[in-house]
């Protein structure tokens, strides 16, 4: 990846095989065990066994380590194992370690993953008590004794500014989470299957973070998914058709923090997002008119309509009316999120959203959009991020 | 039991100040305040307004219905006391030498009522003023109205506290501490000493905040340390309602300031509530001490309709000089063990001090060549010692009157536990030029 020049990894592998647990909120089972649970899955999706696997990449939030992950899922020796920082932000870059080892022979078959009992164990979204005297634990100390201890009050302080920009007022994230429930009635493995809401229902339901509601927010999941990589030529010998990944890409802003980023720029966009929509539309040679579908990572509602003008698919503050308009539902101008979400399928940093996104490309969604070939997936917002395009192999 | 009976009832017939009005008296009010208004010394001294009760308290006149009220108030049982509101009206200045007359009714008795206190009856009396220059050689016939005064006081039997060890007893939860390293060590030396400092470029002038070793603009490792005004505006700002750190207790704002200097920083605005924080609004720095380890900046509305923010370290000594100055001998505002006997965990202050401290914070604004007409404040939460008393206050009337431009205040005054005192201000400010 260059933020200068296309780079030489579009087209070089391939996800192919899918994995996931169940998704609940209370496993019953260990961290580790949902890990290699999701492994098994993957793999078997893929063709390929334990013994084929080379390399392994993370989340640097994992608690699971590669090795043993490894050791306790019958895979043997490692040549390649990393882990990505920034929470969500991880999750399109694990594909991209695990491309970039492939496509230079590091590796040959790369398992990425990614497993927590979010919602029975440690959640994220009960508040910060304390942080060491690190230089990321002194990032947060800043906001810290003033009661800004979730990512919903980030977020929140973040679409404040948006809303304030544009003129609008927080009914505007009521289409992002309506059709994110829409599709997410229609997907068994959903959460909340067969649970859709209405906009009247977002606009009542109580206040977290004004101005962001309870249905602005993703719901808390305990599960793991994988996400297995491989080289384009091995890719075409396994039995579901290769998601090519076309292009993938790694994002930081100047003046960039974790979750903080309120120093800088205008704060009604994701400079961050910005410099990998830069490089997946050099790379992939693609624009965004010709993406058939993505899967825009959506933890809160505002960064979704951030996103949509991150990428061009509407002008900055255009975003509230492409989405009213049906934009994000199936049969919109761009289907977002057609397994529903992290509001609406689970909340697996991510990682549940690339799965998707080779489903569509598969053709096996539950929501498939009629002859997706060009989709676009993207990881967290409001953090050091990444994204991918994944097409078909044609 | 029916008090209802002593409503009506005089409460004080031809009560007489002890004293004259007097400069030591005024003295020793204006120290226990911290009130250094210049319209309260030299030769033409008036008295402070807010000091209108005190030249009466100790006096002779207090009438035996008034006794024997608050007698049948004990004998049902409600044995503690607490003064809840104060309205004053001061129809002109009150001079030294002046002589200090007055009469009270009972104006009403409420039915039980239970408050977070406990369950008792609220008694409210309005007591009318007059005075004459005794030492210039006027005489009682001479005495013109003076002001008026209306004192609603709770009775009460306290609620049952819960036993030591239990709950209620616990330490009360901390706000998250700051995080201080090497790196932004110098931010919280300028937070001791008083300043929000941010960092400067020495190579290319940049502002910078948060605090870190290097320029982000030209990557320079030289800087200084600056400052700020304290200018600020809101540049976003939310509020949180889930989940509740236990240190907030309900919903609160936190705000990102777009300081004058070009920089950001993320604080909570005080004094107002949240809904009243708004993207755009003037903000001007203050420091507030939330517990024994931790002050932090904060920000207080802006702007020409705000006062701008006092902060009275709330000391023993305040709470019983407050007391002394006007007079007030009742025990749980200086003994702590009878305080504690009367259901309170400490000594607290008692109204009238708050109620002068509330005349100093706003002649402090207006000058001393404002006439305060008015003071009506209720009090919520008390003020024990070793808090801090935030006063924050707003233009919410303006009116041209012949004698000058009538401003009428909103006052709030907070400490740890909430709002401490609540109330109304009004003022005559003269107009530009001329004096009063």
């Amino acid at each position: 990846m260059s933020l200068h020049r296309a780079d030489a990894l579009g087209g070089r592998a391939a996800v192919v095989g899918i994995g996931a647990t169940e998704f609940s909120k209370d496993s019953g089972r260990s961290e580790l065990k949902l890990a290699v649970e999701a492994v098994h899955a993957a793999l078997d999706d893929a063709g390929l066994t334990p013994a084929d696997v080379d390399g392994m990449v993370s989340f640097t939030m994992d608690t699971n380590p590669e090795i043993t992950v490894a050791q306790a899922a019958g895979i043997g020796e490692l040549s390649f194992f990393s882990r990505i920082h920034y929470g969500g932000g991880a999750a399109c870059a694990t594909v991209q370690q695990a491309a970039m080892a492939v496509a230079t022979g590091v590796a040959e078959v790369v398992v990425c993953y990614r497993a927590f009992n979010e919602r029975s164990g440690h959640r994220f979204g009960s508040g910060l008590q304390a942080r060491q005297p690190s230089a990321e634990g002194a990032a947060m100390g800043w906001t810290m004794p003033y009661g800004l201890l979730t990512p919903a009050s980030w977020v929140a302080l973040h679409a404040a500014r948006y809303l304030h920009t544009y003129g609008l007022g927080p009914e505007v994230f009521g289409p992002v989470a309506v059709a994110d429930r829409r599709h997410a009635a229609t997907n068994p493995a959903a959460w909340f299957y067969q649970r859709p809401i209405t906009l009247e229902e977002h606009a009542a339901s109580r206040w977290i973070v004004e101005p962001l509601r309870l249905l602005d927010c993703c719901q808390e999941t305990d599960g793991g998914q994988v996400i297995v990589v491989t080289s384009l030529e091995r890719a075409r010998d396994l039995p579901h058709p290769p998601a090519v990944i076309a292009a993938a890409a790694q994002g930081a802003g100047r003046g960039q923090e974790a979750m903080t980023s309120f120093y800088r720029d205008d704060l009604t966009g994701l400079p961050e997002m910005g410099v990998v929509a830069r490089q997946l539309w050099r790379t992939s040679g693609l624009r965004p008119e010709e993406i058939d579908t993505a899967v825009l990572y959506d933890h809160f509602t505002p960064f979704v309509l951030m996103q949509l003008e991150e990428f061009g698919f509407c002008g900055r503050g255009e975003a509230a009316d492409f989405a009213a308009g049906g934009g994000l539902e199936l049969g919109g101008r761009l289907p977002v999120n057609t397994h529903g979400g992290q509001l609406g399928e689970a909340y697996l940093h991510g990682m549940n959203g690339i799965a998707e996104g080779v489903r569509q490309v598969r053709g096996s969604s539950v929501n498939q959009v009629a002859g997706a070939s060009k989709v676009l997936v993207t990881a967290g917002t409001g953090v050091p991020t990444s994204g991918l395009v994944l097409t078909a192999d044609r | 039991m029916n008090f209802d009976a002593y409503q009506g009832l005089p409460s004080a017939d031809g009560g007489v100040a002890p004293d004259l009005v007097n400069a030591p008296m005024i003295r020793h009010w204006c120290e226990a305040m911290g009130d250094a208004n210049p319209a309260y010394t030299g030769p033409d001294a008036v008295a402070p307004p807010a000091m209108l009760q005190a030249w009466t308290m100790g006096s002779s006149g207090r009438s035996p219905h008034y006794d024997a009220l608050l007698g049948g108030l004990e004998q049902a049982g409600y044995r503690s006391v607490v003064a809840t509101d104060c309205e004053q009206e001061y129809l002109r200045p009150l001079r030294i030498g002046e002589r200090v007359l007055f009469d009270a009714v009972i104006e009403s008795v409420s039915a039980a009522k239970r408050t977070a206190l406990g369950t008792g009856h609220f008694v409210t009396t309005r007591t009318d003023l007059r005075a004459y220059d005794e030492a210039g050689g006027e005489k009682p016939d001479d005495a013109t109205p003076l002001g008026s005064h209306r004192f609603r006081i709770l009775k009460f039997t306290p609620a049952e506290r819960p036993p030591a060890g239990s709950e209620g007893e616990q330490p009360r939860p901390l706000r998250p501490r700051p995080v201080v390293n090497r790196d932004n060590a110098g931010f919280w030396d300028g937070v001791a000493a008083g300043e929000l400092r941010f960092q400067r470029c020495e190579e290319c002038g940049t502002p910078r905040f948060p605090w870190l070793p290097g320029c982000n603009r030209c990557g320079s490792d030289r800087w200084r340390a600056e400052a700020a005004s304290g200018d600020g505006v809101v540049y976003s700002r939310v509020t949180v309602h889930h989940p509740m750190p236990a240190a907030f207790g309900r919903p609160y704002a936190v705000a990102l300031v777009e300081l004058a200097e070009g920089v950001r920083i993320v604080a909570n605005v005080v004094g107002v509530p949240p809904e009243q924080v708004g993207i755009g609004t003037p903000v001007r720095l203050g420091f507030q001490r939330f517990d024994e380890e931790l002050e932090l900046p904060v920000f207080h509305p802006g702007g020409p309709d705000r006062l701008p923010p006092l902060r009275v370290p709330l000391t023993r000594t305040l709470i019983v000089a407050g007391a002394i100055a006007s007079r007030d001998y009742q025990d749980v505002h200086h003994d702590a063990e009878l305080a504690r006997v009367k259901g309170a965990p400490d000594i607290f202050m008692n109204i009238l001090t708050t109620n002068g401290l509330v005349g100093r914070y706003v002649t402090d604004w207006a000058g001393p060549d404002a006439r305060v007409e008015a003071i009506a404040i209720r009090l919520g939460v008390p003020a024990y010692p070793g808090d801090e008393l935030q006063f924050g206050g707003e233009v919410v009337r303006r009116s041209d009157e012949p004698a000058g431009e009538r401003v009428e205040l909103a006052v709030r005054g907070t400490n740890r536990l909430g709002v401490h005192v609540s109330g109304t201000v009004q003022v005559l400010m003269p107009r530009k030029g001329e004096h009063a």
